[in-house]
């Protein structure tokens, strides 16, 4: 027998080192088994038997090695068909249940009839002449996970106590080793599971390390982070794959690698979800993605292994979210100003970078040239670039491509792929070439600038040193952003056309100027509310009235827009031939009465206030006329005021009409004021002129001038109504001389 | 870049319009019948853009014998507002109705007084008033 060799303190040591090596080569459980069986033979046994306990408790796996195979093949046979019973008296069970070992120094034919697992067993025993051995348990994290087996055949020397440490001794770092090998199996167990959920699930799913290094991925990942295959992404160098990507914050702003939430996981961090703009660098492409990562821990060290990383792609969503956003902000903008050119100068702004790393507005004048409106980069200095294009070559309407064709043909445009020769083949020459290569677009957009019935020009979105790539949802947006600007501006133009329309009425509706009056200054103010887009109703003339008299007019008609226009001249006029006809006020205003009364489109309403001026030598005598218009006020040199005249029943509805005339005595120092409705009526709570309520404190009359004086009452006005008048004001002064 | 083109100006009182459709908030009128008399109580300001409501309210007087406007909680008139007052009066004349209105805020009486629509107009101190 080779196995009769003692276990010298060198077998000893050799058997151990030879054990170390070979049982962490590998962590399948069955090499694990038979290399621990084979270790042993025949160095410290003919025969060894590896018997593992399972889970219910019964003894099924098991491993034999021995120099005969005759031996071998059939013990292992006969152990998987008879399973030893684990509460029987075989020694093997007796030590998993006591975790001691047990060393049968002779193995009589008695002692094994008396545990053998019927008579063939103890046959094969006895015929195999079974002589001595060492059961040692296999002990591993405090649970005894089977037994090793170690036995003489035949006649050799009986197993010592040296031969029962070494036995336990390997059985330790065996037990060690085929604990590994199990967790191993069950691991990848658990793994493939898992695996197969992953592989399927929709969104991108990662594995890291605290290194960075990916251990698993599913295809997903390996789509959206530019690999073909999940095994290429766990390829890769750690930190190699974020490169690829610009990845932004909402706000635009660079994020690295130790921002993501797999990275701050590993800094002890607990990160919540992370919302980036992704985009890949190769292509321009832009995702919007959700991360997602939590820890995978050490049950027992509490230490972090690894990183799970769910990448959630939301970019449809968010695009549409953020385009439903670029819009209101847009509408908004469109709507804040006064000015269009300023209001399209934002616009770009609101594009860049929101959409684009250039935008540009460029409208038609009315002699058919291309002017640029409004121009936005987020660098100054780029803008610069933009402006010496505009400058130096500044587009023609018939020109074959670009922003005169779509301001043409009113069709949007893009070119999500600009090449170097197409750029070559668009520039005038190599200035123009190489400012175009200065401002590098890769990709342009462009939209009308539509009007409902017309296209007053182009937007232009573009894309540069970004790379971002411009898609048709881009270009949905860009012509719904054309198309609202468009009618933003549309809107402008007709209003600002009224506008002019209305002040050229207006204006033909008063005085060009004040006639000179011996011994006397005038002065008047007009001031529209509002935007001067409709004719006001109010008016004011001062005439001839026969020898020495003077007539000073002042008056309001109802309503605004044409009609009152129509109204205002008729007074006017009616006046004015009255006072040529040497008519008394009152006959005046009757005649207007009655004019407005039979007006062929139904009868209007007005309020007039005549004053007589007569000047005599210390002053003037003055006749005041009222037909439902306010009173005219006598302002002292102190602020004193006093109304004048009685208050008389307004023109055109009302019949019969109540009217008188009241003389007054105006004074040298005293100054005749008089005004429509449009002042009082400048605050709500129904002041009284003459009151204190016409001058704000600080606000002294009489001025040293009298245009002074009007415009610290028209100011004052505008005060209190906070700026926004509800009707016209008209105010007409005198003051003797 | 932004002067080239300045005299095309934005419509400010866009958002004015939007505001003016709203008029109820500036102007509510409740009706109410009392036997014989219609009451038609104002509350707000009657002016250009509220003036219609009125006019509107009016188109539903038809069969009482007397139309009270009740002008006690009218803020504000103005031209306008006072033509559609007279309107109401001119509707109630051709019907061979009693009309009537309650006196209003200070600057309500204000202009009824200087435009001389007052001497028009029956001015009774409660809606309730009964009319001799």
């Amino acid at each position: 027998m080779t196995g009769q060799t003692l276990p010298t303190h060198d077998v000893a040591v050799e058997l151990l080192v030879e054990a170390g090596a070979v049982l962490a080569s590998s962590l399948d459980l069955a090499t694990t088994m038979s290399q621990v069986a084979r270790l042993t033979v025949p160095r410290l046994a003919d025969l060894c038997v590896i018997d593992l306990r399972d889970d219910d408790g019964s003894i099924r796996e098991v491993a034999v090695a021995s120099y005969d195979p005759e031996i071998a093949a059939p013990l292992e046979a006969m152990r998987r068909q008879h399973p030893l019973d684990p509460a029987g008296g075989h020694p093997v069970a007796r030590v998993i249940r006591t975790g001691e070992p047990e060393l049968l120094a002779e193995m009589t034919s008695a002692l094994m009839r008396s545990f053998a697992q019927g008579s063939r067993h103890a046959k094969f025993m006895i015929d195999h002449r079974y002589h001595s051995a060492v059961v040692a348990p296999l002990l591993s994290r405090g649970r005894t996970l089977g037994t090793l087996s170690v036995l003489r055949l035949g006649d050799g020397q009986p197993y010592e106590l040296a031969d029962l440490e070494l036995a336990c001794e390997l059985a330790r770092r065996a037990a060690t080793a085929i604990d590994n090998a199990r967790l191993f199996s069950e691991l990848r167990r658990v793994e493939q599971r898992l695996e197969a959920v992953l592989v399927n699930v929709a969104e991108a799913i990662t594995l890291t390390d605290d290194r960075g290094q990916m251990v698993f991925a599913n295809q997903a990942a390996a789509d959206l982070l530019g690999a073909s295959t999940p095994a290429e992404l766990m390829s890769s160098s750690p930190g190699t794959i974020m490169p690829r990507f610009l990845v932004l914050d909402e706000q635009g702003r660079e994020l690295g690698l130790e921002s993501m939430p797999g990275r701050r996981l590993f800094a002890g961090e607990s990160p919540g979800p992370l919302l980036v703009r992704n985009i890949v660098r190769a292509t321009g492409e832009e995702r919007w993605l959700i991360v997602r990562s939590s820890p995978v821990t050490d049950p027992e060290s509490g230490r972090i292994l690894y990183a799970v990383n769910v990448f959630e792609n939301i970019t449809e969503v968010k695009r549409a979210q953020l385009a439903e956003r670029f819009m209101a902000e847009a509408s908004r903008v469109l709507a804040s100003s006064m000015d269009y050119a300023e209001t399209l100068q934002h616009l770009t702004r609101l594009a860049v970078p929101q959409i684009a790393d250039w935008c540009a507005v460029d409208v038609l004048s009315e002699s058919g040239e291309i002017e640029r409106v409004a121009v936005h980069h987020s660098d100054p200095r780029r803008i610069e670039l933009a402006e010496r294009l505009d400058r130096g070559y500044r587009l023609g309407l018939d020109e074959p491509v670009g922003v005169p064709e779509v301001i043409r043909s009113g069709r949007a445009r893009i070119y999500t792929n600009i090449e170097p020769d197409a750029l070559a083949a668009y520039a005038r020459d190599d200035g123009h070439l190489a400012l175009l290569q200065a401002i590098g677009a890769t990709a342009v957009i462009i939209v009308p600038l539509a009007a409902p019935a017309r296209t007053l020009g182009a937007i232009t979105l573009a894309s540069a040193e970004s790379m971002r790539r411009l898609t048709h949802a881009d270009l949905a947006l860009a012509e719904r952003l054309g198309r609202r600007a468009g009618t933003a501006v549309e809107s402008a133009r007709l209003y600002t056309e009224r506008t002019r329309i209305a002040s050229m009425l207006e204006a033909a509706l008063l005085p060009e100027s004040l006639p000179e009056i011996p011994g006397a200054k005038l002065a008047s103010l007009y001031r529209a509310a509002g935007e001067l887009n409709d004719v006001g109703g109010d008016f004011y003339d001062v005439l001839a009235y026969g020898a020495d008299r003077w007539l000073l007019v002042i008056g309001d008609v109802c309503g605004k827009g044409p009609r009152a226009a129509a109204v205002t001249a008729l007074a006017r006029h009616t006046l004015r031939t009255a006072a040529m006809l040497d008519l008394t006020p009152t006959q005046m205003l009757d005649t207007l009465h009655a004019a407005l009364r039979h007006q062929p489109s139904g009868p209007d309403m007005c309020t007039v206030c005549l004053v007589t001026f007569e000047r005599r030598s210390a002053g003037a005598r003055l006749g005041v006329t009222l037909a439902g218009h306010p009173p005219p006020l006598i302002i002292d040199v102190d602020g004193g005021r006093t109304q004048v005249g009685t208050p008389g029943t307004l023109l055109g509805v009302l019949d019969p009409i109540e009217i008188s005339e009241v003389d007054v005595e105006l004074g040298a120092d005293q100054t005749l004021l008089l005004y429509t409705d449009g002042l009082p009526e400048a605050n709500r709570t129904g002041m009284q002129l003459g009151e204190q309520t016409l001058f704000e404190p600080g606000v002294q009359a009489p001025a040293p001038t009298l245009a002074g004086l009007l415009s610290q009452i028209e100011q004052a006005a505008l005060r209190r109504a906070s700026g926004r008048l509800r009707d016209d004001i008209a105010l007409l002064a005198l003051r003797l001389t | 870049m932004t002067s080239r083109c300045s005299h095309f100006a934005l419509p400010e009182q866009f958002s004015d319009k939007i505001t003016a459709m709203g008029v109820q908030d500036q102007l509510q009128i409740a009706v109410r019948r009392e036997a014989d008399r219609v009451i038609l109580a104002l509350d707000g300001e009657l002016d250009m853009a509220s003036a219609g409501l009125l006019e509107h309210a009016m188109e539903g007087v038809d069969g009482e014998t007397t139309v009270v406007l009740d002008l006690d909680q009218l803020q504000f008139i103005d031209s306008t507002g006072l033509r559609s007052v007279l309107s109401a009066l001119e509707h109630c004349k051709e019907r061979g109705q009693e009309f009537a209105v309650t006196r209003g805020s200070q600057q309500v009486q204000r202009l009824l007084g200087v435009t001389g629509v007052a001497k028009h107009l029956r001015i009774i101190d409660a809606a309730d008033e009964v009319l001799a």
